[in-house]
């Protein structure tokens, strides 16, 4: 027991009198000059401003053009949206329980990843 | 963390190219170091090194300050090691936690005459050096980098029962190697 406490104490005291490396060289200057040169990206990029301001004017757009529709046209959008919504009622019925069934399939899929780390840990 | 170095990074969040270049001269011995015990390649710890500021640079704006700024970027450096290194992060899985014993946190201080001689100690640094990447990147982030093993299972986002029977069995080959080197002497 005594011969084990003495390896213990040899064994830290190798361990905490390990050195740290020297640095062949700085790296900060390496490490500025990339920096510089790839700006950190601000909060939105200029993609994202395009393509939002893109939506923006599409959704602006579809609202203007349905305050300056003809009052016949809106009641004719209406009637086909109402009809549409009917004939989905009637002949897609197995439409729903498919959904369901889709995002239930969905979820438990995302689930085997965590099931995978527990059976692996299980293992060990 | 100290006041100045939140000072610092505070500035650097808002793009202070100075106040960063301050912190990767305070850190990047210690990442470099850490680097260099896993992937034992000078060139290679150098870019990963200097990577890991980079993309320290480029991440600077989401680090809020809940872990430390040094066990953020050794956990950058370390992802960085798993992809030089595919097999590190299984390794470092594999290594269960079957270790029941608590290991005290404390650090064990060993009385200078108990060092028998530079030899063991200079045979013990060897075998430190010759241990599996797994067993030195735990090895180097609680001695050198000085990590409790808390930090060490946050930064490298393992089960604290994992990390201390990596370092256990790390120990336990050191001894072998110190058996080993007692047991030549006698039969010399």
């Amino acid at each position: 027991m005594d011969n084990r406490l003495k390896q213990d104490a040899l064994i830290e005291e190798a361990l905490n009198s390990q050195s740290l490396a020297p640095m062949p060289r700085s790296i900060t200057v390496d490490v500025m000059a990339r920096i510089q040169k790839d700006t950190r990206p601000a909060f939105i990029t200029w993609n994202d401003f395009a393509l939002s301001l893109v939506i923006a004017l599409c959704i602006g757009a579809l609202f203007f053009a349905a305050q300056n529709l003809p009052p016949v046209m809106l009641a004719k959008i209406r009637i086909q949206g109402i009809l549409l919504y009917q004939d989905f009622l009637v002949n897609m019925r197995w439409l729903i329980p498919a959904l369901f069934f889709g995002l239930g399939a969905f979820f438990a899929a995302l689930t085997i990843p965590m099931l995978y780390q527990m059976m692996v840990g299980r293992r060990r | 963390m100290s006041d100045n170095e939140t000072t610092l990074i505070q500035k650097a969040q808002k793009g202070n190219h100075e106040a960063f270049a301050v912190l990767v001269d305070e850190h990047q011995r210690y990442v470099y170091n850490l680097a260099l015990r896993v992937v034992k390649d000078e060139n290679e710890a150098l870019d990963l090194t200097q990577e890991t500021f980079v993309r320290a640079w480029t991440a600077l704006p989401n680090f809020k300050g809940q872990s430390q700024f040094r066990t953020w970027l050794y956990r950058i450096v370390t992802n960085l090691c798993y992809n030089r290194l595919p097999n590190l992060r299984r390794s470092l899985n594999d290594l269960g936690d079957d270790v029941m014993e608590d290991i005290p946190e404390t650090k064990f201080n060993a009385p200078a005459d108990e060092f028998e001689s530079n030899e063991t100690r200079k045979h013990l640094h060897r075998a430190i050096d010759a241990l599996d990447a797994n067993y030195k990147l735990l090895i180097t982030l609680r001695y050198q980098n000085e990590l409790s093993y808390d930090e060490i299972a946050a930064t490298l986002n393992l089960p604290l029962g994992t990390v201390k029977t990596g370092i256990f069995r790390a120990k336990e080959q050191l001894r072998k190697s110190l058996v080993h080197l007692e047991d030549s002497w006698i039969t010399a």
